[in-house]
């Protein structure tokens, strides 16, 4: 029989096991744009930044299999609410926090279960850039608001130091899809570094673009647009090889 | 997580979820028609025209903007030119509110598929997807009520070059050539289409701005000879195209700046 002591135990080392894993994840970095909302990764294999519905993209951290199962949940979700609605209706909050959280929390807290090994991160655009949203959702259920931008890294405190470049470099003006992009490297690489380099304490811009360099041999960007002003059917669009080629050339 | 593995399929899911599929509703929700009323009117919004005609490297649609029950015009803004997605457009003559319903739910399988399979459906599965809907809306339609008839407009680009297919109330799929009519005023219009191939040659080989041209004139001599379908002379019909750069719309300008040409050369 389980007492409360080895729920408490289990709870702490399902959290361990599931972090331990997190930390060598590529981070993905969410902005918001004047003209749109983009979602940044580097890639060793596979797709990482997904559609999920008119306005929703989607990109994680972690077992790549828990994520398609996450990919694919907010996808039924969301296509079967805007179907017998509208897609006006589709909203984040609905995706995030009434569809997908309180599943999550029930997946982790029982002990019977693999508990999925992710941190998500979904961003809705809006019809303004200060009405875009990010949400960041945890293995535990646990999920939070952001605006502007957001991080998921392999650490808490990875996710904070990048953050804290962000805070620092966005400005107060929204800035353009072109000023954008090199925030979201050097931010992706500070978070990296973090989680998985040698110095814990603060990450230069120096040492980021170094990580990114590095890593880059190895990997490729991937970055998923959300266009704002467009007539066509569809807002989302992976930014094309050669265009993210130049933003590499001059880091 | 419960997730269904519907392999993109959008029946499937909405089946599953037990949410109303527009191609299998019940036709007891209609019974108050067969109650008295004539099948056929006042509820039917039938009439009109649409027209797809091919030019180089893409297909054009026109339709006009007409919608009536019976002999009423109801509305002169109905949109009757929808894009699926960015590559596919479908034009639909017949009732107004199945067609639409149907169109809201083929939007959705496609995008459905695209973004749960990470690749486009194909061409022939998108056109297998139609014929499913009308299919499963043909006991509305043998009923009198929800007869609809789509023309479906697609830039193939295995092929680099537009698609023109047309459908019959059970589903039946056909590829024409050069165009394509549908609605009340499609049939009397139909010999004008082929004295235009015979006389100038055919439609894939011209210019946007030719054919549409033409395909305001074809609008123009329907809305002539057959009530239900509105000119362009008091409200601007609808024109969209598809080619390589995907589905855009003809813009009104453009069209004004048409129509003004052709009515200073009359």
């Amino acid at each position: 029989m389980l007492t409360p002591y080895d729920f408490q135990e289990n709870i702490s080392q399902r959290a361990q096991y599931i972090e331990q894993r997190l930390r060598e994840g590529s981070p993905v970095i969410g902005i918001s744009f004047t003209d749109g909302l983009l979602l940044f990764s580097l890639k060793r294999r596979g797709r990482k930044v997904y559609e999920i519905y008119d306005q929703l993209m989607f990109s994680a951290i972690g077992n790549q299999s828990d994520i398609e199962t996450m990919r694919l949940a907010a996808i039924d979700f969301t296509h079967k609410e805007g179907y017998a609605r509208s897609p006006d209706d589709v909203t984040i909050q609905r995706v995030v926090g009434s569809a997908l959280s309180p599943a999550l929390k029930k997946g982790f807290g029982d002990a019977m279960t693999t508990p999925f090994v992710m941190r998500s991160i979904f961003a809705e655009l809006g019809p303004q850039p200060e009405r875009d949203l990010f949400y960041v959702l945890n293995y535990d259920g646990e999920f939070f608001q952001q605006e502007r931008f957001a991080v998921v890294g392999g650490s808490y405190q990875a996710e904070d130091s990048a953050i804290k470049s962000l805070e620092d470099a966005y400005g107060k003006k929204v800035p353009t899809f072109e000023k954008s992009l090199p925030l979201a490297i050097i931010a992706w690489g500070i978070a990296r570094e973090a989680a998985v380099g040698e110095g814990l304490a603060g990450v230069s811009e120096e040492r980021a673009r170094q990580r990114v360099r590095e890593e880059v041999e190895s990997a490729s960007l991937e970055v998923g647009v959300l266009e704002r002003n467009t007539t066509k059917e569809s807002r989302f669009r992976l930014v094309p090889h050669e265009t993210l080629e130049k933003y590499l050339q001059h880091l | 997580m419960t997730n269904t593995n519907t392999n993109g399929d959008f029946s499937r899911l909405i089946a599953e979820h037990r949410a109303a599929l527009p191609m299998s509703e019940s036709l007891s929700s209609h019974a108050y028609v067969s109650e008295g009323m004539a099948p056929h009117a006042p509820l039917e919004v039938h009439g009109t025209t649409v027209i797809a005609m091919k030019f180089k490297g893409g297909v054009l649609n026109v339709g006009d903007r007409r919608a009536t029950a019976a002999n009423a015009i109801m509305y002169d803004r109905a949109d009757k030119i929808i894009p699926l997605d960015d590559h596919t457009l479908v034009a639909i003559a017949g009732a107004y509110g199945r067609a639409i319903e149907v169109t809201r739910y083929l939007k959705h399988a496609f995008k459905y598929y695209l973004r749960s399979q990470l690749q486009p459906m194909s061409l022939d599965g998108k056109l297998q997807e139609i014929s499913r809907a009308l299919a499963g809306n043909l006991p509305n339609a043998m009923s009198g009520i929800g007869l609809f008839i789509p023309v479906l407009s697609a830039y193939d680009p295995d092929m680099d070059t537009g698609r023109i297919f047309f459908y019959d109330a059970s589903g039946a799929r056909f590829e024409t050539q050069e165009f394509a009519a549908a609605g009340s005023g499609s049939e009397r219009i139909r010999g004008v289409f082929e004295y235009l191939i015979k006389t100038k040659g055919p439609f894939s080989e011209q210019p946007l701005e030719e054919v549409l041209q033409d395909g305001l004139r074809l609008l123009e001599i329907a809305a002539d000879l057959d009530s239900a379908t509105g000119g362009y002379e008091k409200i601007l019909p609808t024109a969209r195209a598809v080619d390589a750069g995907g589905v855009r719309e003809v813009s009104e300008e453009t069209l004004r700046n048409l129509i003004k040409k052709m009515n200073q050369a009359k």
